[in-house]
């Protein structure tokens, strides 16, 4: 195992790009060449230790047994783990964009917020928040019609606005709340959300299953009410109570499905 | 300036120069035969040396490229290139519809100097031609599009084709255009009703007019009038099985008008992207190539000529005047599409497209594109081209031009890279044509400028426009049809040694070390001048009652076209 700690110095208004600072790119590199990793700095290219104390313990062969832990005031951080794919991220902090972003293996675990575009298009891997998302988890990115196809997306707090727009496959965990349309334009995957939701989950859904714990502040009318089922079983696994089956969305020409439970 | 590219090994189809070490001479701006002492000697002993590359259709300027990068920012973010550290080329963004100045920098590295803007809406041209200025590197004839107007819908429907002449005449000023273009005749304009026609003879809801009268009045007209290019047509039907017979039956209906005798090209009717016109079958279940139809009548008939639209297997955009077409892709595969009315003269629309090699249509229609470069025998009747960007960016010529080549590398794709309905549906493993260096630059150069009538380049011989391209290839060293070499041919070509352009280096050693002002080519027809005012007299009524622009702020204004090329036509009638 070898494990990179990275220690931010100072905090940046200016956000840093972390899109060099991967496992699989820094595994078997000495701890000079990983202070010499260029990152960007607004339109600035950057040496990583400018930014970061970095520390290095042990060994290792292949990727996937590197770790990078990242620490500090994070929260002007974007692209951590972009692209990764294999290996562990823990970042301590709120950070910014993109975390996980089209990441398609590996572990990356936010001790801490995330911003918008957490885990938009990513195909595969894990990515847990400790705290809450905003907008666009597990999305498309603008102009694009395929979100999420792969892996799982764990939330522990709420999500912001467009949950999983156009999310084609793939897990998503949300533990707290969920802002409107969540899962708008889904044509796959699965969705479980264990709060409340804002208005309009599923929206133009062709596919996929939402799961919804808690209440619905409006359903759209394009779905239809299927049935009530007592204690269901979805995806993998028992729901305990009374869920209403949705069907829809109609308007789409959908044939997804959207439980809600009776409260 | 004067040069002497020293000892290149020269490929010019038109002068008969086929693979010679020669050198070339560039005074000023042309291919001379002698060059003072003071002229500077450029090395390029046993390098590919071919005229300046003419697309002879290509969608690089206009409304429909503007809204493709609004609606595309995801293919936006691909292509991004830094500016060079140095140079003078900036950065670069885009793939399929990447951004005006990308699109000179991709075109001068390849090579090209003329590139044709295939579809320009009238009403639209001011657009197009702003847009042609923030291109460097290129000249830029473009084609107005009449085959929906409803003025020469009015005069078809009337028989008057004096007017309808008038009318064309007075538009290619107005427009700045080169030449006509015909989409879809009447076809888009049924759009304006949700209609569309599905072959020559149906006529359009409104006008009563069809598809075979619009192409034949105007073929006419383009004869009378003696425009440098003939009639450029995309036909009815585009992309639905079965559509071979109306492509045929296009070709067809123009055979007995008499050619112009002061032009110098040899067809009356070019039709383009004819991949998309070759199909046979009902449904995209049942579909199948119907090139082989396509390729005998193009052989045995000097009336018509066309050019590609081969397809290479990316994601990119489709953007077309061909409204209904459009709504028909966008059934298909339910992805975000636009469409847009333009007033009475056109619709059109776009839609991203997703072109895979594991896609059963798709690898159909790669073999269809190349059944017609490998099976029509004369390489002066065919341009290759991609409809840029709908069946591929323009950045593919490269890659097509490697598979062409190379026998081997086509057999290889068939057995190991594409969907076996290549070889069930279409007869592309029958064919074991290899293109040789000289026909690769009759495709490319000599007879797409011939084609639009561009005598002054296609070729390097004496008084030609000193357009050249320079490729490090060793000629004489390389093999072209080695399955190996094939993603090296793709690379070198996308990338000149050196490309001149009016006598001016463009391109050193793949680095782009100067930009030079598009130069905007036009048609202007002499002669008709009074009466054409006459004609304008008549109709402005109508126009202002149809337009949402007055006709004083219809056309294009001068300013907007610097530097121009404007070409002179004598009416005699």
């Amino acid at each position: 195992m070898k494990t990179i700690n990275l220690f931010m110095k100072k905090g940046v208004t200016i956000p840093l790009e972390f899109d060099n600072v991967l496992p699989e790119l820094l595994y078997d590199k000495s701890k000079e060449e990983i202070e010499q990793t260029i990152i960007y700095h607004g339109n600035q290219e950057e040496p990583l230790n400018k930014y970061f104390i970095v520390e290095i313990q042990g060994e290792c062969d292949k990727a996937d047994e590197c770790t990078i832990f990242i620490d500090g005031d994070l929260y002007r951080v974007k692209y951590i783990g972009n692209r990764m794919s294999c290996g562990t991220i823990i970042a301590n902090g709120n950070v910014d964009l993109h975390v996980g972003s089209m990441m398609s293996g590996g572990h990356i675990v936010v001790n801490g917020d995330a911003e918008s575009y957490a885990g938009r298009e990513m195909t595969g891997g894990i990515l847990e928040i400790k705290g809450n998302v905003k907008e666009y988890c597990g999305s498309s990115y603008i102009g694009e019609w395929r979100g999420m196809s792969g892996g799982k997306i764990i939330v522990n707090g709420d999500a912001g606005k467009q949950l999983a727009d156009c999310m084609m496959g793939g897990e998503i965990y949300i533990g707290g709340n969920c802002d409107i349309l969540a899962g708008i334009h889904m044509v796959g995957g699965f969705i479980e959300i264990n709060g409340d939701v804002d208005k309009w989950p599923a929206a133009e859904m062709k596919k996929g299953t939402m799961v919804i714990n808690g209440k619905v502040q409006e359903m759209l009318q394009s779905f239809k009410l299927e049935e009530k089922i007592q204690n269901p079983f979805i995806h993998d696994k028992y729901y305990f109570g009374t869920y209403n089956l949705y069907s829809g969305d109609i308007g789409s020409k959908g044939k997804g499905h959207v439980w809600i439970k009776e409260h | 300036m004067e040069y002497i590219l020293k000892r290149g090994i020269v490929f010019d189809p038109a002068n008969n120069i086929d693979g010679e070490e020669k050198d070339i001479l560039i005074k000023d701006n042309k291919i001379v035969e002698e060059v003072s002492n003071n002229a500077k000697e450029i090395d390029i002993s046993g390098k590919l040396v071919m005229p300046g590359g003419v697309d002879l259709h290509s969608h690089i300027a206009g409304p429909k490229l503007a809204t493709g990068r609004l609606y595309r920012p995801e293919d936006i973010r691909k292509g991004i290139k830094k500016a060079s550290f140095g140079g003078v080329d900036g950065f670069e963004a885009g793939f399929s519809v990447p951004t005006c100045p990308a699109t000179g920098y991709r075109y001068t590295r390849m090579g090209y100097t003329t590139v044709t803007e295939a579809a320009v809406p009238p009403l639209e041209a001011k657009d197009t031609h702003e847009q042609i200025k923030s291109i460097p590197n290129l000249d830029v004839p473009t084609l107005t599009l009449f085959g929906n107007n409803w003025f020469m819908l009015k005069f078809v429907k009337e028989n008057n084709s004096q007017d309808l002449m008038l009318f064309i005449s007075k538009w290619l000023k107005l427009t700045k255009g080169y030449g006509i273009k015909i989409v879809n005749p009447c076809g888009s304009e049924a759009w304006g009703w949700g209609k569309n026609v599905k072959d020559l003879d149906e006529p359009e809801p409104h006008w009563g007019v069809t598809g075979r009268e619009v192409i034949r009045e105007l073929t006419k007209v383009n004869e009378k009038l003696g425009l440098p290019h003939s009639v450029h047509v995309h036909t009815n039907d585009l992309g639905h099985p079965g559509n071979y017979e109306t492509t045929l039956e296009t070709f067809d209906c123009v055979k007995d008008i008499k050619k112009n005798k002061n032009v110098s090209r040899d067809q009356i009717l070019h039709c383009t992207h004819i991949q998309f016109h070759a199909y046979k079958g009902t449904t995209w279940r049942d579909v199948s190539s119907g090139a082989s139809e396509l390729i005998d009548y193009i052989n045995s008939h000097n009336h018509m000529t066309c050019d590609i639209g081969q397809l290479t297997f990316d994601e990119t955009t489709t953007m077309t005047a061909d409204g209904p077409m459009e709504y028909d892709l966008f059934k298909l595969t339910g992805l975000k599409w636009s469409n847009k009315d333009i007033e009475v003269e056109t619709s059109s629309g776009l839609i991203p497209s997703i072109y895979s090699n594991k896609s059963p249509v798709s690898t159909l229609q790669w073999a269809v594109g190349l059944e017609f470069l490998l099976g029509v025998n004369d390489p002066w009747k065919i341009v290759l081209t991609t409809d840029s960007p709908n069946a591929a960016p323009f950045i593919r010529y490269p890659k097509i031009i490697s598979w062409i080549m190379s026998n081997e590398k086509i057999n290889d794709m068939l057995d190991n890279e594409v969907h076996s309905w290549a070889t069930r549906r279409t007869s592309i493993a029958a064919y074991d044509k290899e293109y040789s260096w000289n026909e690769i630059a009759t495709i490319t150069r000599a007879s797409p400028a011939k084609i639009l009538g561009l005598n002054d380049r296609g070729h390097l011989g004496v008084g030609a426009k000193a357009d050249v391209s320079v490729y490090d290839i060793d000629v004489n060293d390389f093999d072209p049809t080695s399955l190996q070499n094939s993603s090296v041919i793709e690379k070198k070509l996308l990338n000149t040694l050196y490309t001149i352009k009016d006598g001016e280096i463009l391109v050193k050693e793949g680095n782009i070390v100067q930009l030079v002002d598009s130069n905007h080519i036009w048609c202007n027809v002499k002669g008709l001048e009074e009466r054409e005012e006459d004609l304008i007299n008549r109709i402005k009524p109508e126009f202002n009652k149809y337009y949402t622009i007055n006709y004083e702020n219809y056309g294009v204004c001068n300013h907007f076209i610097k530097p121009d090329t404007r070409i002179d036509v004598e009416y005699g009638d």
